[in-house]
């Protein structure tokens, strides 16, 4: 059997090395998993929005409670 | 330095750091049978010694590049305050390394000692390996 030109053989080394290359990339970051730190920013991120919308909303009953509760003071016996 | 590196990686330095380690490790480990093809320890039909020798010192070139790169990166980043074995291993793998490639450009007599550098190495890169990126992966 004739051998490949010593061109094609070094660029089929290279591409096995590239290839070696590319599965430890893939299995590292699969080990990983959702752990990296920009998932986990905008986790917390998505996280600190609901509790700010919470807290506005909170916010705005208490208000709602003190007109409620000022108007019922002024229209009392006095 | 630090914050280049944090930037870099967008705060993902021991992930990219395990990463391109671990790319490292898997290379070190091709490259003994490259070494052996060159050396005709092994002979195999579609890899002739030259192309094999020639592809060994590509990828060495680029273990070089990135032993380099992850070395900086744990150095400015975590310094020694982990140190211990790593550290250790860490420092002995660097000084072969410069050592290796001082004895490929120097060449000689003192290319006899290649083999026995490359399986000195492969040792190192293995320990330094495991004593850091295999512990953060749960294998060392």
């Amino acid at each position: 059997m004739r051998r490949p030109p010593h061109w094609a053989q070094a660029a089929g080394s290279l591409l096995i090395a590239l290839a070696i290359a590319a599965v430890a990339i893939a299995v590292v970051t699969a080990h990983f998993g959702p752990t990296a730190s920009a998932e986990l920013e905008a986790r917390e991120e998505r996280m600190e929005q609901r509790l700010e919308f919470r807290e506005e909303r909170r916010e705005q009953r208490e208000e709602a409670a003190e007109e409620r509760a000022e108007s019922g003071g002024n229209s009392g016996p006095g | 330095m630090e914050h280049l590196i944090e930037d870099l990686t967008r705060g993902n330095v021991t992930e990219v750091k395990v990463v391109l380690a671990s790319v490292v490790m898997a290379l070190a480990l091709y490259q003994p049978l490259l070494a052996a093809v060159a050396y005709g320890r092994v002979r195999l039909r579609l890899l002739e010694a030259d192309p094999a020798s020639w592809t060994h010192r590509a990828v060495g070139g680029t273990i070089l590049v990135l032993t380099v790169l992850v070395a900086v990166a744990c150095l400015s980043f975590y310094e020694f305050e982990d140190g211990g074995a790593h550290a250790v291993f860490g420092i002995a793998l660097l000084a072969v390394l410069a050592l290796k490639v001082l004895v490929v450009r120097m060449g000689g007599g003192l290319s006899r000692l290649l083999p026995y550098l490359g399986v000195l190495l492969l040792g190192l890169f293995t320990a330094t390996w495991l004593s850091s990126a295999g512990d953060f992966l749960g294998v060392g």
